[in-house]
């Protein structure tokens, strides 16, 4: 592990059942103070990983390395506490206990923490610009407030990795660029996110870009080296094919990795129709 | 910070909250009610079976001296011995003094009564009706120095027609057996003539004594035959002042034995020996062990019946808040502070179900009191703290299996959307 890595996640596997396997061998490394945004279509996997990468869930096997300690060792009470102090999470529903207010909401993650500061928790709402609805409970709130609140008390316990599902999800487009630009704030101040997202335009705010189809790693947009070794050269055939396709976008980079089995499809069409 | 949750968390789903106080109240209303009429009315019991007449039976000592005869003894036909009418304060000044419901004396005598065509012979028997006794030396300067008893505090499950003698003074009036009432046609109001022999010296005087009938009795018993008058009138008849017979006395003692009773009194009334109906006494003990345990069995599923209610509120309550639980694991909170928030609810619902079941369990109690045993219960606080402990106890138990189930719930289950 280098000195800049905070995560890594080698040969990972999730099974829910025999018939269900949701991450297939997957491979990545997140650097420290990275924006890692991860894209694909509804059921690809991409919820189920950043569950693994937050210790919300477990891999069947593989290994999750964050900070040199390797997570899928640890039993669930040490889980529990490694998340508290390590890890952040903003979710898309936001998912405020309805009946405690803003404040309360904060100081919650605070109590599970250990000791309850209100005077911190309150600075913490400033920070997001809640400061003006303290004692407002999730209802009185617009979404984009609950979603600052929520972001707030990801923030209490000063983790340095925030996770983000889908954070802009249920938001208008102006309160979702409120939330991106704190978002972005948090980052420039050395927390790493990684943040799960359908929006293109959103994950392009990262410095990289990952795309997960079928439990597997399809593109990455820094580079393909932690990708399994089964795709490498494939990469170039890749671009070929996308050009010929004309799906290479405007800059000549293309995002998109189809994976092996959809490359080969592909590529017989296109010979088929010439 | 636990108290704002369990608060708001309370306040908010306040009508499963009531649900599961209601379902503990109601078993702690039971176990209240039973235990408050198995304590306060376990002596009332002990008063009701009192009304089939006394436990205790105090006669007069007799040194008896055999004559070579199985079975017969120079005192038990010798003897005839009595008990000082001024000796019977003394039974009110034993340690259980306060056990002792009542007492009377009997002075009998075999006197006819003309029917019109022949006479009969009837048993007369002098007692205390409504009679006050000075205790002289009371056994502690707190006790009432003034006891009023008589027959119907022993008897008063006798059905009278007509009215009890009230006045201790009174010279004319009789109670009269059922029995005695139909052999000589007398009805209340009617008077009668007894006759009886007055011995002076050897000679043998009959006189004759006029009495109005001012109660008819019946008992189903002996007392059906029996002519009643006051003591002192039955002790002029027969010349024998300030004598008695017997003594009964009705002993009010659910846990102490009544032998205690009978050997207290004999100690402070050395002439006497006490003797204990036993058999009544263990058929008392037998009913009241049976109506205990009877109360037990109601109790034990009054209380399942509130776990299961209990344990039912807080598996929907679990599910309706997985997410919630999911979440507070996922923003660190661990099993130990999930099962602290559930059993603290359980606390808080088993002692407000204590205390609300204290209070209907107790206007329960009065309710059965008055209509089974026509008395009040004494309210007594150490009930509370007994119903506080079984709800509290019925809550935390019926929570385990929800709390399990809530402590298994998955933190993923937020970030899922399940």
């Amino acid at each position: 592990m280098t000195e800049n890595e905070i995560i890594r996640l080698q040969g990972i596997k999730k099974y829910y059942d025999e018939n269900t396997h949701v991450l297939e061998n997957l491979n990545l490394i997140i650097k420290k103070g990275t924006w890692t945004s991860i894209i694909g279509p509804s059921g690809s996997g991409k919820t189920t990983l950043l569950n693994i990468i937050g210790c919300l869930d477990s891999a069947t096997s593989g290994s999750v390395i964050i900070y040199g300690k390797d997570i899928t060792k640890l039993t669930q009470g040490e889980l529990t506490r490694f998340r508290r102090e390590n890890i952040g999470l903003i979710f898309q529903q936001y998912h405020l206990i309805p009946y405690l207010t803003a404040l309360e909401n904060v100081m919650l993650a605070q109590y599970y923490h250990g000791v309850v500061d209100e005077k911190k928790s309150i600075d913490v709402l400033k920070r997001v610009g809640m400061d003006h609805r303290l004692n407002h409970i999730p209802a009185h709130l617009s979404g984009g407030e609950q979603q600052r609140v929520c972001i707030a008390r990801a923030l209490i316990n000063e983790p340095t990795i925030l996770l983000a599902d889908e954070p802009t999800g249920n938001l208008d487009q102006k309160n979702g660029e409120i939330v991106l630009e704190l978002i972005k704030q948090l980052q420039k101040e050395g927390h790493t996110i990684v943040m799960v997202t359908h929006n293109p335009d959103v994950a392009k705010l990262g410095q990289r870009t990952i795309t997960v189809i079928d439990g597997k790693i399809c593109a990455d947009s820094s580079c393909a080296i932690e990708i399994n070794e089964k795709f490498e050269g494939i990469d170039e055939m890749r671009y070929k094919i996308d050009k010929l396709t004309g799906e290479v976008d405007e800059e000549g980079k293309d995002n998109l990795f189809y994976g092996e089995d959809d490359l080969k499809k592909r590529i017989d069409e296109k010979i088929k129709k010439r | 910070m636990l108290f704002r949750l369990l608060k708001k968390s309370i306040l908010k789903r306040k009508s499963r909250i009531i649900i599961a106080i209601i379902s503990v109240m109601i078993g702690a209303a039971i176990a209240t009610a039973l235990l408050s009429i198995s304590l306060d009315v376990g002596e009332k019991v002990g008063l009701e079976f009192r009304k089939y007449g006394a436990n205790l039976m105090v006669i007069p000592k007799s040194d008896t001296i055999s004559v070579g005869f199985p079975g017969v003894d120079v005192g038990s036909i010798t003897d005839q011995r009595l008990i000082n009418e001024s000796d019977l304060w003394k039974i009110k000044t034993i340690s259980w003094r306060n056990n002792v419901k009542g007492f009377t004396p009997f002075l009998y005598q075999v006197i006819s009564v003309d029917d019109g065509i022949t006479r009969h012979d009837v048993v007369l028997v002098g007692t205390y009706f409504n009679q006050t006794i000075i205790i002289q030396q009371p056994y502690s300067p707190q006790d009432n120095p003034v006891f009023i008893t008589g027959i119907q505090n022993i008897n008063s499950w006798w059905t009278v027609e007509g009215s009890w003698i009230s006045d201790q003074n009174d010279t004319t009036s009789a109670m009269i057996g059922k029995k005695v009432a139909e052999i000589f046609n007398l009805s209340i109001g009617d008077s009668f003539n007894i006759y009886y022999d007055e011995y002076i010296g050897d000679a043998i005087d009959e006189k004759n004594y006029s009495l109005t009938v001012v109660g008819i009795i019946e008992t189903e018993g002996y007392e059906d035959d029996q002519i009643f008058v006051n003591l002192h009138v039955a002790q002029t008849l027969t010349s024998r002042p300030e004598k008695v017979h017997t003594v009964q006395v009705s002993a009010l003692c659910n846990a102490c034995p009544v032998e205690e009773f009978a050997t207290e009194i004999e100690e402070k009334i050395p002439y006497v020996q006490g003797k204990t109906l036993r058999q009544l006494a263990y058929v008392e003990m037998g009913v009241l062990d049976k109506v205990e345990n009877m109360m037990l069995l109601i109790t034990i599923i009054a209380l399942i019946a509130s776990a299961l209610g209990v344990m039912t509120t807080m598996l929907t309550s679990v599910i309706e808040r997985q997410k919630e639980i999911g979440l507070m694991k996922s923003i660190g909170a661990e099993n130990r502070k999930i099962i602290t928030l559930f059993y603290s609810e359980a606390v808080i619902i088993g002692i407000v179900g204590g205390v609300l079941g204290y209070i209907v369990g107790f206007i329960i109690s009065q309710i059965i009191g008055a209509n089974s045993f026509s008395t009040t219960i004494t309210p007594r606080f150490e009930i509370i703290l007994v119903s506080i402990v079984i709800s509290v106890g019925v809550s935390l138990l019926s929570s385990i299996i929800p709390i399990r189930r809530a402590v298994k719930i998955e933190p993923a289950i937020v970030l899922r959307g399940e």
